[in-house]
């Protein structure tokens, strides 16, 4: 009979999975590899007062490989040996970038909090010197001129970067080659190259002064390669037939890619644009070099210095205070959080129509 | 919906992928109201030569056409023939379902109307009517919101039947419409077709040679032999074809003995 997918979740009796059973004689084992090259390490730190680092390299690491070998010929005969390394390798490195990772953003929680405060958030630089108390002044210019500054380049980035990848995905053109490299060149280059650029074009000639938009053209040659590479992989992967279905019904191709392929690519090209935004946000010698800095908030993308949190960051680290190093573990922490609610307010945008409709 | 059928006819069709020939002098007609089966063992051409009567064929980069597909009496080719107006007139139902996965129910039948850029006035009435005619209105129509992925797969294959049908084609073309789905669901699809058979000219490839002598009226025979480019071998009544092919390689084909 007809099968209708029931869609609101019901008490299921619990999922068993046979295939992730293990035996006994292979947790006992497992353990056994685990616990005994941990517990020689420790008594060693304890007694010889090894220094951590030295001992986890020089003594556990062995061990372990040595362990987790002898625990793979142990349960799956000479295979296992292979088997045992491959295991403590991808347990060895994932746990390294992954303490690396945390160490960063840790350094970054823990020293920015202290900066942190209404003031710091809303307040302007004008009137502080280097040395002024935290309880004064901010990076309020700073996060709207990054805002702002970003901003720009992404109105024009994201329309470039679609273009250039519906070229490369649904058009027949001859020069998808060209392109393609073109890209790749492009996502190498140095992005004080891109703001040494802008800078001789329009500043250097006399074109303009600093200005906002200065740094909004040097952003863009940073961000296009990004947004139009993964703005493409994520069309790539629309089925074929969802498109063909669209012209077979007549549909001219503009209308099979709006209605049809756009929105079957919606998630994937939200992240393309995210992961822009997040690739410039904390760029910081293209702006030293076209917006420059000011202290005072600068909204007109048009005219005068502007201020933004990776120039604020560079300049008061350069001062050398206490307190302006403060300052700039605070502009970092700002940083920080303004991707993570990118991040996650373009996830909850791209997902809560294809939730609703699951 | 027009009340008028076309007839089809293919003429001297020849298909080529890049340098390969891979069709030779095709002749078929395909008269009104009428279902044609095309039949063949794999790779002889059958979805390639499908895919030519509505011009989808020349979406593939490396495609070469050659002859003409009249729809009444119009060579589709001919200069100054736009593709999009020949696919509204010329439905399609591919191998595997593809609803829109973006869009409801509703919205998949109403998509046609959406992508070729036509409003319809009497919306909700064109929903019940399409989905009727595909047979499916019974099981979706307290669901027409429902996400059009939460259908099982025979239920997708008739709504994209009736998504099809709500452009009110006046040639349906199906590629193994019913290659992908369970028995009941395939006994659905064939009632489906020979209840359209009166309004529209159906032709429908399959594999299933019970298929092709329930459904068609008339039948098809594709071989390509060594790598030579694919012909057809027999056309005739569904009946001579399976009961008395003049050709023996057809009579060695729809009783199993290769392909
Ligand atoms: N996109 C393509 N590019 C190049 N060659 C193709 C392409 N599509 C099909 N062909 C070739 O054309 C020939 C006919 O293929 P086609 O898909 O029409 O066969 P078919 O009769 O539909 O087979 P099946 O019954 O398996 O669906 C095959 O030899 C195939 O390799
Ligand atoms: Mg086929």
């Amino acid at each position: 009979m007809e099968k209708v997918i029931d869609l609101t979740p019901v008490a299921r009796p619990k999922a068993s999975q046979p295939w992730a059973r293990k035996s006994p004689k292979f947790i006992a084992s497992a353990a056994f590899a685990s616990i005994i090259p941990a517990a020689i390490t420790l008594a060693f730190i304890a007694t010889a007062g090894l220094d951590f680092m030295a001992a986890l390299i020089a003594i556990f690491l062995p061990l372990q490989v040595i362990a987790a070998a002898l625990v793979g010929v142990s349960v799956y005969g000479r295979r296992g040996i292979l088997e045992g390394l491959l295991v403590v390798a991808t347990i060895f490195f994932s746990s390294f970038v992954f303490v690396l990772l945390g160490s960063v953003i840790w350094s970054v929680v823990s020293n920015g909090a202290a900066a942190i405060s209404p003031s710091f958030i809303f307040q302007n630089n004008y009137y502080i010197q280097p040395k002024t108390s935290l309880e004064y002044g901010g990076v309020g210019h700073a996060i709207l001129g990054s805002l702002l500054i970003v901003g720009a380049s992404t109105l024009v980035t994201v329309p470039l970067g679609l273009a250039t990848a519906v070229y490369l995905t649904e058009t027949q053109g001859k020069s998808k080659g060209i392109i393609r490299t073109l890209l790749q060149a492009m996502a190498g280059l140095p992005s004080v190259v891109s703001g040494l650029f802008i800078y001789a074009m329009f500043i250097a000639s006399g074109i303009t002064t600093y200005a906002g938009w200065t740094g909004s053209l040097a952003l863009i040659p940073l961000m296009l390669p990004t947004v139009a590479r993964v703005t493409e992989e994520s069309l790539r992967l629309v089925p074929a037939e969802l498109r063909n279905g669209a012209l077979a019904l007549g549909a001219p191709a503009w209308r099979a890619f709006v209605q049809v392929t756009l929105p079957a690519a919606k998630s994937g090209i939200v992240t393309a644009v995210l992961l822009g935004v997040a690739r410039v946000i904390g760029e910081t010698a293209p702006l030293v070099l076209t917006t420059f800095a000011a202290d005072r908030t600068n909204l007109n993308l048009f005219s005068g210095q502007m201020g933004s949190l990776p120039t604020y960051l560079f300049n008061y680290i350069a001062f050398g205070f206490d307190e302006s190093i403060k300052r700039s573990w605070g502009a970092a922490l700002v940083i920080l959080i303004i991707v993570a609610i990118l991040f996650i307010s373009a996830r909850v945008a791209s997902g809560t129509r294809t939730k609703a409709r699951k | 919906m027009s009340s008028r059928t076309y007839q089809l006819s293919a003429e001297n069709v020849n298909v080529w992928f890049g340098e390969r020939h891979v069709l030779k002098d095709v002749n078929l007609a395909f008269p009104s109201n009428q279902v044609t089966a095309l039949i063949g063992p794999s790779g002889c051409g059958k979805s390639t030569f499908i895919r030519t009567l509505n011009r989808m064929h020349e979406l593939i980069p490396s495609a070469g056409f050659g002859g003409k597909v009249l729809l009444d009496g119009e060579d589709i080719y001919g200069d100054g023939v736009d593709p999009v107006k020949v696919r509204l007139k010329v439905g399609m139902v591919f191998q595997k379902p593809n609803p829109f996965p973006t869009m409801t129910i509703q919205e998949n039948v109403l998509s046609g109307l959406k992508l070729s850029g036509r409003k319809n006035p009497n919306n909700e009435e064109l929903v019940e009517t399409s989905l009727r005619r595909a047979s499916i209105w019974n099981e979706v129509k307290d669901r027409l919101n429902d996400p059009a992925l939460s259908l099982s797969g025979g239920q997708q294959q008739r709504l994209c039947i009736a998504r099809s049908l709500a452009m009110g084609p006046d040639v349906l073309l199906m590629d193994e419409p019913c290659s992908a789905l369970d028995p009941g669901s395939t006994r659905r699809v064939e009632e489906t077709i020979l209840e359209l058979a009166p309004q529209m000219t159906i032709v429908i490839v399959t594999h299933n040679m019970q298929q092709a002598q329930r459904v068609a009226d008339q039948t098809a025979f594709f071989l390509s032999e060594d790598g030579n480019p694919g012909h057809v071998v027999e056309f005739g009544a569904t009946e001579q074809v399976f009961e008395q092919p003049v050709d023996p390689r057809t009579n060695d084909y729809v009783n199993g003995h290769f392909g």
